[in-house]
C-alpha cells in the first residue's frame, strides 16, 4: 500500500520561527558562521488514502493557505544546500499521529490506515558534508528516539509476533549462570539471584521469562529502596534503618493534619472546607541524561500521575521543577564520552518540563537550578507536583476481592523496558546505547483527558483504589494494589501500540499515561462509559482475587504465578556499613574586595544567582487562575518571589503554598549542615511569603551517587539532618524518594560522583492569602530589618566563595531553637499586617536579596554595615533562615521582634541603587540597571531574551 | 432566569474551569460539555445561551493549535453553530478558543469553513507567560461594551498567537471596526515590540469581533484575573476592580436580556 506525502512550509517572507531556533543554535553552539538560512518544512506521511484525498487533507487540515503553501508527493524545498529529514524512529510513539488519524477520520477518510509526521531541515550556505553531520548529530537528532529519514517508508504499520513466554532454567545454574543472567538485564546481585533460585526449587519447577523479570524489577533499588530501609551500621554501631528514622520523626511529631503519610502514592495534608492537599517530589536524572526532552517530559508526567493515583483520584494543581546541570558553557573537550552538553539538556529539559506541563494545564510556578561542574556526567532533574482532594476521599484505597483491574490510559508498547532496574545501576558510556528502551515521549494530552475522567469517575465514588503505572508498569501496579489480596490479570487483553509484545514485555512495560482502577463489578459499565466520553480507553484486565498470589495467562496460558509475600517480602533487609570521613578543602585567602560594584555584579551573575525568568515564562505558570504569589512579579515583573502561593479553591480564601530548598555543594562539604541548610531554606521560603510555621509538611529527595561505605555515611548524616530538622520545628516528613545512582564511569575506569543532593520540599496552608506578602519593596522611605541569626564567619560552600576559586569547609550553622521562634515571629507580624514586603537570605546573600527586592520595587536601598563585621561576610554569607523585612517607618521598635535576634539594616530611597556604609564611611552605591543587568544576562544567553 | 453558559470540553482542553468560575462569579449557570456529549446529542448547543471555547491545547494543537477542534466542529456542528449564530447568541473564545474560532471561520465573519485570518507561531519561537496590557478598541464587540479607551491587563500565555492575515484583509477588518484589543506599551501606545507585544501580532491585534459584535475572541486571558488577588501586583493596587470580570459581565448581561 502507497504511502501519500505532504510537505508544507511557511510562505517565503513570513518568519519561520523553527527554523531560526536552529540557525541561532548552530551559529551559536557551534559556532559555524556559514550557514546563512534555515527553513522548515513538516512532513506529513498517510498510508490507506489517495493523491486527491491527500490533496484534500492538505487543503482542510495541514496547512493554510493565509500563511503557508504546501506540496503532495512532491518535495516543496528545491533550492537549499542541504535537506535533512528527522523524524521519530519506527516504534517510539509519535504523539500528533492519532490527531491526524483522527481528524482524518472527522473528514470523512474511513480507509486510513497510518499515519505519521516528521520534520524538514533545510540549510543554506556553503557547509560542508561533516559540518551538516555535525548540525543533524548534535542539535537535531537524538539517536535514541530519532533517526534521518534517507527514502521513504514503505509502510507506517509496525508488527511483528509475540516471542512467547520462555523459562529460564535457573536451578541447574552456579554462581556464574546466575550473575550472568542478571548482568545488563536484571541488575540484581548474586544473593538475591541465590534467593529467587531457592524459592523455585522449593517451588519444583523453573521460573517463566515473567517471573523473573517481574522479581527483577520489584527488588530493584529503583522500586524496593533496599538502602533506606537496610540495617545501618555506622562507625561500628548499629543505627535504625534510613526510612525509618524520618517515618519514626513522623510519628512523634504526630501532626494533626497529617492525614496520609509515606503510604499513598503522595503525601497529604488537611487543608479547609472538607479539602485536602496532596504533594509528591520524584527524580528523572537517568532517562534525562540520555533523551532530556522525553526524559524530563516523562518524569513530569510520572509525578502528576501520582497526584491522580493519590486517595481515590486527586486533582493535580502545581508542578515544580528543580535542576542541577554542568554549566551551559562547558567545553565539549569537558563532556565525558557518552554524555550530552550540559547547555543542550537544559535547554530540553525545561522543553520537556514545559510541554508536558503546558499541556496538562498544571501551572508550574516554583523551581530552582543549580550548576556545578560535576553534574557534567549527569544531570539532577527533579520534578513535584501537588494536588487537592476531598478529605473524605483522602485515604489510600483498599481493592476489595472481585473488583475489576481495569487498566485506562495510553496503550502498552515496549517503551521504557527495564526503566526501572536501569534507573538503579549506575551509568555507563554503554548505557546510551544499551538501554535506549528505557526513554520514550510524553503524550501529555492522554494524561490530560485521563486526568478528567478520574476526578469524574471519583466523584460519582467508582474508584475504590486507583495508582498509576510507573516503573515497572502493569506488574508495579497490580502487584502493589494487590498485595494484601491477590490478582489475576490476562496479559492478552492489553492494549497494544503494535503487535508482537511478549507477554514479559506486556508486564513490564513502562509506557507512560496508564493507570490501574480498581473497580465494582456493578460499576463496570457506568465506568467504562464514562471513559468513552472523555475518549479514554478502559480495558478489564482481571481481577484482585483473595489467594494472595499474583498471577497473569496470555492466550489461556499461564505465564506467571508468584507469592505476593515472596515477591514484596522475599528480599532479605540489608546490612550495610557507613563511615564518614571528611574531606578538608583549601580555603580562601583573606581578601577584601576594593572594587565592589564588580563583586557584586559577578554575584548577582553567578549562575547559581542570577535571574531564572527566561525559563519561567515558558511554562504557564499562571493556568487554573490560582496564582496569588507568581514565581516573578514586581513592577517590571521580573523580580522572584520566595514561594508560590495558589488558592485552589477559585472564590475563597484558602492558600496553598509551595517550596523548596537545595544546595548541592554543601553536602559535599558536611552532609548535616548541607541538609539542614536545604530544610531551612525550604521553610524559610514558605514563612517569607507568611505561611503558618505550624502547619507545613516536608518531602525528601536524596539523590545520592551509588552508595559505598563513605557515601552511606553522608547519607546517615543527611538523614539524621532531616529528622532532627523535623523533630525540633514541628514539620513532618510525610512523602520522599531516594535515587542512589549518581556515579558515572567512563571508559578509562574514572568514576565520577556527582554531588549529593538533598532536595526538600515544604508546602502548608493559609487561611487568608490576603495576609501574605510578596518580595517586592513597596514605596520609598520604609525602613528594613534584617531578621534571624546569623553565623557570619561561615562562607563556605558560598557563591562569594566560588567566585574566588574555592569551596571552603565552614558550611553555616542553624540553631533550630531560634529558627523556630524566627518562623513564629515572622508568621505573626506579617499576619498582623507589619510587613509590607519580605524576602529570604538565600544564594548569594543579603546583596542579593536586597538587589532582587529593589527589582521588584524600582526603588533604591541603603543600609548599614555594623562595624566589627566583615562586609564581605554581612553582604554574601548564606545562612539560611534570614530575611530581609520592609516595614512601615511609623512602626515602634516595641512592636517588632523582642525575642528573635534582628537588627536595623536601613532604608528604601528613590535613587535607584543599591548603597552601603560601613562604620560611616560610604562603601559603594551601585546602579540597579547594572546590577539587573549582570543578573539577568547568564540565562538570557542561554534561552535568548 | 440565569443565562446558561456551554464551556466546551475536549482532550487538552484545561482553562475550562477557570472560565467556568468567571462566568459563574457574573451570574450565569454553567455546564461543562464535553465535545463527544454534542456530538452524541447527549447535550444540545441550543439550550445554550452562550458558548465559550476555553484555553488549552485542544488534541495537543497537533498540525496547528486549535485546527484539530476547529475541523470536528465545521464537520459535525456546521448546522448547530450556524443557528446559534443567527439566534444571536454569543461566542466566546479565548486563547486556544480564539485560534478554534478564527480556524473555523467564525471569525471574523461567521463563515463557517472560510478562513481569513491566522494565528500563527509567536515570533519569539516559543511560548511565553506573561501579563500583557491592551487597549480596548472602538467596536461592536458586545463583550467590552463600556470599555472603550480602556487599557486592561490580561495574562498572555501562549506559543502560536500572532494575528497574521494579508494587508488587505487587515484594512477590511479595520475598516469595518472589528479590532476589538491592541496590546500597547507602558505609556499607552500600540506597540510591536517585545514583551509588550508578546508574539509580533501584526497591527498589535490580541482581539477580533465579528461585525454582529457577538462573537470575540482573543488571545490573553481575562478569566484568570476575575478575582483581585489574580493580578501579580495585587499587593500594590489593593482595591482594584479586575479587569477580566467585565468581559463576563457584560456577556451574561446580554445573555440575560435577549
Amino acid at each position: 500500500m502507497s504511502i501519500q506525502e505532504i510537505r508544507v512550509i511557511i510562505k517565503p517572507g513570513l518568519p519561520d520561527a523553527h527554523g531560526g531556533e536552529v540557525l541561532a543554535e548552530v551559529q551559536n553552539a557551534l559556532s559555524i558562521t556559514t550557514l546563512r538560512q534555515v527553513r522548515t518544512a513538516k512532513v506529513y506521511r498517510f498510508e490507506g488514502i489517495s493523491p486527491q484525498e491527500a490533496g484534500m487533507l492538505a487543503e482542510n487540515l495541514l496547512s493554510e493557505f493565509v500563511f503557508q503553501i504546501y506540496t503532495v508527493n512532491q518535495p516543496v524545498i528545491k533550492d537549499a544546500d542541504w535537506l535533512v529529514e528527522v523524524a521519530y524512529k519506527p516504534g517510539v510513539m509519535n504523539p500528533e499521529a492519532a490527531s491526524l488519524v483522527k481528524a482524518a477520520r472527522d473528514l470523512g477518510l474511513s480507509g486510513l490506515k497510518a499515519a505519521d509526521s516528521s520534520w524538514e531541515y533545510a540549510f543554506y550556505g556553503p557547509l560542508s558534508a561533516a559540518e551538516v553531520d555535525l548540525i543533524t548529530s548534535r542539535l537535531l537528532v537524538n539517536d535514541t528516539v530519532q533517526h534521518i529519514v534517507t527514502r521513504s517508508p514503505e509502510t507506517l504499520a509496525i508488527s511483528g509476533e509475540p516471542t512467547p513466554t520462555r523459562t529460564i532454567r535457573i536451578r541447574e545454574m552456579d554462581d556464574a549462570g546466575l550473575l550472568a543472567l542478571s548482568k545488563n538485564r536484571l541488575f540484581l546481585n548474586l544473593e538475591e539471584m541465590r534467593l529467587i533460585q531457592h524459592y523455585f526449587t522449593d517451588t519444583g519447577r523453573d521460573p517463566t521469562d515473567c517471573e523473573i523479570e517481574i522479581l527483577a524489577q520489584t527488588w530493584s533499588e529503583h522500586c524496593v529502596h533496599k538502602t533506606f530501609k537496610a540495617r545501618v551500621i555506622v562507625d561500628g554501631v548499629e543505627k535504625q534503618p534510613f526510612l525509618k528514622r524520618l517515618q519514626e520523626a513522623t510519628r512523634q511529631i504526630n501532626h494533626p493534619l497529617v492525614l496520609s503519610a509515606f503510604v499513598d502514592n503522595s503525601g497529604v495534608m488537611d487543608f479547609y472546607d472538607g479539602w485536602a492537599v496532596c504533594g509528591k517530589v520524584e527524580t528523572h536524572n537517568s532517562p534525562s541524561a540520555i533523551e532530556p526532552y522525553g526524559g524530563a517530559a516523562t518524569g513530569s508526567g510520572g509525578v502528576f500521575r501520582d497526584i491522580m493515583g493519590t486517595g481515590q483520584g486527586a486533582k493535580v494543581i502545581a508542578s515544580t521543577d528543580m535542576f542541577c546541570f554542568a554549566p551551559p558553557d562547558l567545553a565539549w573537550d569537558d563532556i565525558p564520552p557518552g554524555c550530552l552538553h550540559p547547555g543542550y539538556l537544559l535547554r530540553r529539559v525545561v522543553a520537556g518540563v514545559r510541554d508536558y506541563g503546558n499541556r496538562m494545564g498544571i501551572p508550574t510556578n516554583n523551581g530552582s537550578l543549580h550548576f556545578h561542574r560535576d553534574f557534567r556526567a549527569k544531570p539532577t532533574v527533579i520534578v513535584g507536583s501537588y494536588g487537592i482532594l476531598p478529605r473524605d476521599k483522602a485515604a489510600k484505597g483498599q481493592p476489595r476481592e472481585g473488583d475489576l483491574i481495569i487498566a485506562i490510559g495510553g496503550r502498552t508498547g515496549r517503551d521504557g523496558i527495564h526503566g526501572a532496574t536501569f534507573s538503579s545501576a549506575a551509568m555507563t558510556e554503554h548505557t546510551i546505547s544499551v538501554n535506549a528502551q528505557a526513554v520514550q515521549i510524553g503524550h501529555p494530552i492522554e494524561e490530560k483527558r485521563m486526568h478528567d475522567v478520574i476526578l469524574m469517575a471519583r466523584d460519582e465514588g467508582l474508584i475504590p483504589a486507583i495508582t498509576d503505572c510507573g516503573a515497572g508498569g502493569f506488574a508495579s501496579a497490580v502487584g502493589e494494589m494487590g498485595a494484601e489480596t491477590g490478582a489475576v490479570i490476562a496479559l492478552d487483553r492489553a492494549p497494544l501500540k503494535y503487535s508482537g509484545l511478549a507477554p514479559w514485555e506486556i508486564l513490564l512495560s513502562e509506557s507512560q499515561e496508564r493507570m490501574v482502577v480498581a473497580v465494582a463489578p456493578e460499576n463496570r459499565e457506568k465506568f467504562v462509559g464514562l471513559c468513552a466520553r472523555y475518549n479514554v480507553e478502559a480495558t478489564v484486565l482481571g481481577s484482585f482475587t483473595s489467594d494472595g498470589r499474583f498471577r497473569a495467562t496470555f492466550e489461556g496460558l499461564e505465564v506467571m504465578d508468584l507469592g505476593m509475600d515472596f515477591l514484596h517480602d522475599g528480599l532479605p533487609q540489608r546490612l550495610m556499613p557507613a563511615r564518614w570521613e571528611a574531606v578538608v578543602q583549601p580555603e580562601p585567602p583573606v581578601t577584601a574586595v576594593d572594587d565592589w560594584a564588580d563583586a557584586l555584579c559577578a554575584v548577582l551573575g553567578h549562575l547559581n544567582v542570577c535571574s531564572k525568568e527566561p525559563i519561567v515564562r515558558v511554562y504557564d505558570h499562571g493556568v487554573q487562575g490560582t496564582n496569588a504569589l507568581p514565581p516573578f512579579n514586581g513592577v517590571d515583573g521580573d523580580a522572584p518571589n520566595d514561594s508560590a502561593v495558589l488558592t485552589p479553591l477559585l472564590g475563597k480564601p484558602y492558600g496553598m503554598v509551595i517550596g523548596h530548598g537545595l544546595n548541592p555543594i554543601l553536602n559535599r562539604i558536611e552532609p548535616y549542615r548541607g541538609t539542614v541548610w536545604a530544610a531551612a531554606e525550604a521553610v524559610s521560603n514558605l514563612v517569607a511569603a507568611g505561611a503558618n510555621p505550624d502547619e507545613i509538611m516536608l518531602i525528601d529527595n536524596f539523590i545520592w551517587p551509588v552508595p559505598d561505605e563513605v557515601m552511606m555515611g553522608a547519607l546517615d548524616r543527611a538523614v539524621d539532618a532531616c529528622a532532627d530538622f523535623s523533630v525540633q520545628l514541628g514539620m513532618p516528613f510525610i512523602s520522599g524518594k531516594d535515587s542512589l545512582s549518581s556515579t558515572y564511569r567512563t571508559t578509562d575506569g574514572q568514576v565520577i560522583q556527582i554531588p549529593p543532593v538533598v532536595c526538600i520540599s515544604a508546602f502548608g496552608r493559609i487561611a487568608d492569602v490576603r495576609r501574605t506578602v510578596s518580595a517586592d519593596l513597596k514605596r520609598v522611605g520604609t525602613r528594613l530589618l534584617l531578621l534571624g541569626q546569623r553565623d557570619l564567619a561561615a562562607m563556605g560552600g558560598s557563591v562569594f566563595y566560588d567566585l574566588l576559586g574555592y569551596t571552603g569547609n565552614n558550611v553555616p550553622q542553624v540553631d533550630l531553637s531560634v529558627l523556630r521562634r524566627v518562623f513564629e515571629t515572622l508568621y505573626s507580624r506579617i499576619q498582623a499586617g507589619r510587613v509590607l514586603a519580605c524576602h529570604d537570605i538565600s544564594e548569594g546573600g543579603l546583596a542579593t536579596a536586597l538587589a532582587e527586592m529593589c527589582f521588584g520595587g524600582g526603588v533604591g536601598v541603603e543600609i548599614d554595615i555594623p562595624s566589627g563585621i566583615p562586609a564581605e561576610q554581612f553582604l554574601f554569607n548564606e545562612t539560611p533562615g534570614c530575611f530581609v523585612l520592609e516595614v512601615d517607618s511609623s512602626l515602634q521598635d516595641e512592636d517588632l521582634f523582642a525575642e528573635v535576634p534582628w537588627l536595623e539594616l536601613g532604608r528604601t530611597v528613590s535613587d535607584p541603587v543599591l548603597s552601603a556604609v560601613s562604620g560611616g564611611r560610604k562603601l559603594f552605591s551601585v546602579g540597579l540597571d547594572d546590577l539587573k543587568e549582570n543578573w539577568q544576562k547568564p540565562m538570557n544567553g542561554v534561552f535568548g531574551e | 432566569m440565569k443565562p446558561r453558559v456551554c464551556v466546551l470540553r475536549t482532550d487538552g482542553t484545561n482553562c475550562d474551569q477557570e472560565t467556568a468560575y468567571a462566568f459563574e462569579k457574573c451570574g450565569a449557570s454553567v455546564e461543562l460539555v464535553h465535545v463527544n456529549q454534542l456530538r452524541n446529542r447527549d447535550v444540545r448547543l441550543r439550550d445554550f445561551q452562550i458558548m465559550a471555547i476555553p484555553g488549552g491545547f485542544s488534541y495537543g494543537d497537533d498540525v496547528h493549535s486549535g485546527k484539530v477542534l476547529a475541523v470536528e466542529m465545521v464537520s459535525f456542528f456546521r448546522e448547530e453553530l450556524s443557528e446559534f449564530v443567527a439566534q444571536h447568541k454569543l461566542l466566546l473564545g479565548i486563547c486556544n478558543g480564539f485560534q478554534v474560532l478564527v480556524r473555523t471561520g467564525l471569525l471574523p465573519d461567521a463563515d463557517l469553513g472560510k478562513i481569513k485570518v491566522t494565528l500563527m507561531g509567536n515570533d519569539s519561537g516559543r511560548f511565553e507567560c506573561r501579563w500583557v496590557d491592551m487597549r480596548v478598541q472602538k467596536s461592536p464587540c458586545i463583550l467590552t461594551e463600556g470599555m472603550e479607551d480602556v487599557v486592561v491587563s490580561y495574562q498572555a500565555a501562549h506559543g502560536e498567537g500572532k494575528f497574521y492575515a494579508e494587508p488587505e484583509v487587515l484594512d477590511d477588518l479595520e475598516a469595518r471596526g472589528l479590532v476589538v484589543l491592541r496590546y500597547v506599551d507602558r505609556s499607552g501606545n500600540e506597540t510591536m515590540s517585545h514583551p509588550q507585544n508578546p508574539n509580533g501580532s501584526l497591527r498589535a491585534i490580541a482581539g477580533l469581533c465579528d461585525p454582529s459584535g457577538r462573537i470575540f475572541g482573543l488571545m490573553p486571558h481575562p478569566e484568570r484575573y476575575v478575582d483581585d488577588t489574580q493580578h501579580p501586583l495585587w499587593r500594590r493596587k489593593k482595591g482594584a476592580e479586575p479587569d477580566g470580570l467585565l468581559v463576563f459581565q457584560n456577556a451574561v448581561r446580554y445573555a440575560g436580556n435577549s
